[in-house]
């Protein structure tokens, strides 16, 4: 009997060599790179996935929306048309996706996620070389979280490529007020989906319209992801092609928990509070702005603010007209190309 | 939330008390050894998703006792047993690298068994650790930036597990059995993050081989 359970304990360990060895392989090939990694920074244990063609040594770092999404989430066309001429770096933010920790709830700030972000240049630097280069990209949530980083130091950056980012959370309770009415009278007059733009309006008189509470934020930040499926249903957004998060890279438990549970702290910071608006005139990086059209999540009115108070003396805004909140998957082909030129032409 | 061991303790040691305020005969089977009293598992344990893995572990016999009933007219007899448990296992992602972690936990089950060798069973797990297993991972103080080594975090993971399972009498295989498991870790993030696994597998008593 010993003899069998000498074998079990055997063929255990050898069962868990191989998959720790399985789960330890990275490979760090610049022009082919496919290497998760984490980030150990103040009590937090964050995965930076690496991918993409660094030969170059130019990395574009992601910040995904939320707060609490995916970084892994960018995946589809567009970011792999990126990573076969730059290195790109998924994030997983902390208290986002498979993060993991240990810290309170008070010690979890937007401060603090900023300066996670200027740890993660620190590390892949550490990996890369010190004369690696980096572009930053933040989406929706990310759209605030870049700002935070780049006012904490902007010198780590070659540039940055805001895309439906929501630097003004503050404001964007009444902007979703005034954008629904826009939209939503231009659609009735097209006669499309006429009962759900009408229902629209019966929405916005249960809202306060004079003050922010984070339950209407919520009832009006959801009626707009209905609104793009209405839109993309009458044909003024493109389908989603291919991409986002895929099953297997994420535990969605964990995801959904981070989530939530980020979320239930950070909203009371950001909803109706949080506003970069007055300090985008101290970016001086040369900046790109890329906007769906029919953005109903984060308006295209901020699109043109971020233009206008940008502090960059080299600036571009790009709308495509066929997309909404998420345009590297509506159109990924020219999203994909106005990134690679603007960090060809600031590399 | 802070972790409460004491409550879980509580909870178990009032399970096991009145557990045992039934009508109940004596222990029905003598137990020489004790390996007589104990049986291996091992199975696997995952989500089938996102991580899966191995799991092995022990279970000792405690007490046990058989409860006869009469439903429909017809006698039954069940046999109920405690157990002590203890488990070790492994679990991993394949594709993202980032849910790799071993865990270890000892506690009580309780086991109900028909006379057709069907099984219901509850395992209770106060104490438990979870250890997650980070691939290449970079500390970073400050400017300074350290390569850190074996890196991950321990977590206080207590589980609770439901399953159904099928005794095998007198075989070495000596039965198998299907949970469904819950299992806390405290302090994740800055909360305590809920996880919930299958485990599937089969129990050896080595001793069923003597004639």
């Amino acid at each position: 009997m010993k003899h069998t359970i000498a074998c079990i304990i055997k063929i255990g360990f050898l069962a868990m060599a191989i998959w720790w060895v399985s789960a330890c392989s990275n490979d760090h090939t610049l022009s082919n790179l496919d290497a998760t990694v984490f980030v150990r920074h103040k009590g937090a244990d964050m995965p930076a996935y690496i991918k993409g063609n660094a030969s170059e040594k130019v990395f574009l770092i992601t910040l995904h929306g939320g707060p609490g999404g995916a970084g892994l989430g960018f995946q589809g066309n567009a970011f792999d048309r990126i990573e076969d001429t730059y290195g790109v770096v998924y994030f997983d933010q902390r208290g986002s996706g498979m993060s993991q920790g240990s810290y309170s709830e008070d010690d979890l700030t937007i401060d603090l996620m900023a300066e996670d972000v200027l740890a993660l240049v620190k590390v892949i630097k550490r990996m890369y070389g010190n004369d690696s280069q980096f572009f930053l990209l933040g989406h929706s949530w990310g759209g605030a979280l870049g700002p935070a980083t780049i006012l904490k130091d902007q010198s780590e950056f070659l540039g940055w490529i805001n895309v439906a980012g929501s630097h003004s959370p503050k404001d964007l309770y009444f902007e979703y007020i005034r954008n629904f009415e826009r939209v939503a009278a231009a659609q009735i007059e097209l006669e499309n989906s006429i009962p759900f733009w009408e229902s629209v309006y019966d929405e916005l008189d249960k809202v306060d319209a004079n003050a922010v509470t984070l339950d209407d934020f919520n009832r009006l930040n959801s009626l707009a992801f209905d609104a793009e499926d209405y839109l993309k249903d009458d044909d003024f957004i493109n389908d989603v092609g291919n991409g986002g998060i895929e099953v297997s890279d994420y535990n969605l438990l964990t995801f959904l928990w981070n989530l939530l549970k980020i979320q239930s702290i950070l909203d009371d910071d950001i909803i109706g509070r949080l506003s970069f608006t007055e300090q985008l005139s101290e970016i001086t990086l040369p900046s790109l702005i890329l906007w769906g059209r029919y953005d109903m999540v984060v308006p295209e009115f901020y699109a043109q603010e971020a233009f206008d108070n940008l502090g960059s003396s080299e600036k571009r805004l790009v709308f495509f007209e066929r997309s909404g909140h998420a345009p590297m998957f509506t159109e990924p082909n020219p999203f994909a190309e106005e990134v690679i030129q603007f960090m060809n032409q600031n590399k | 939330m802070k972790p409460q061991p004491q409550l879980l303790l509580f909870f178990l040691l009032q399970f096991t008390i009145f557990g045992y305020g039934q009508n109940q005969t004596a222990n029905p089977q003598p137990y020489e050894h004790f390996w007589d009293r104990t049986e291996l598992k091992v199975g696997f344990v995952g989500t089938g998703f996102w991580s899966n893995g191995l799991s092995i572990g022990a279970e000792y016999l405690w007490k046990e006792n058989e409860k006869a009933k009469t439903r429909k007219g017809k006698g039954r007899t069940n046999t109920h047993q405690f157990l002590f448990n203890g488990n070790f296992g492994f679990a991993t992602n394949f594709s993202s690298k980032t849910d790799t972690g071993a865990y270890t936990n000892f506690g009580l089950t309780w086991r109900r068994t028909n006379k057709k060798g069907k099984q219901f069973h509850v395992e209770l797990n106060p104490l438990g650790y979870y250890r997650s297993f980070l691939p290449e991972t970079y500390e970073v103080n400050g400017d300074q930036v350290d390569k850190v080594f074996l890196a991950g975090r321990g977590y206080y993971a207590p589980s609770l597990s439901v399953g159904i399972g099928k005794r095998r009498k007198g075989k070495v295989r000596s039965g198998s059995y299907f949970n469904i498991s819950y299992s806390p870790r405290f302090n994740y993030n800055a909360g305590t993050l809920p996880t919930f696994s299958l485990q599937y597998g089969f129990r050896f008593n080595f001793q069923n081989k003597r004639p």
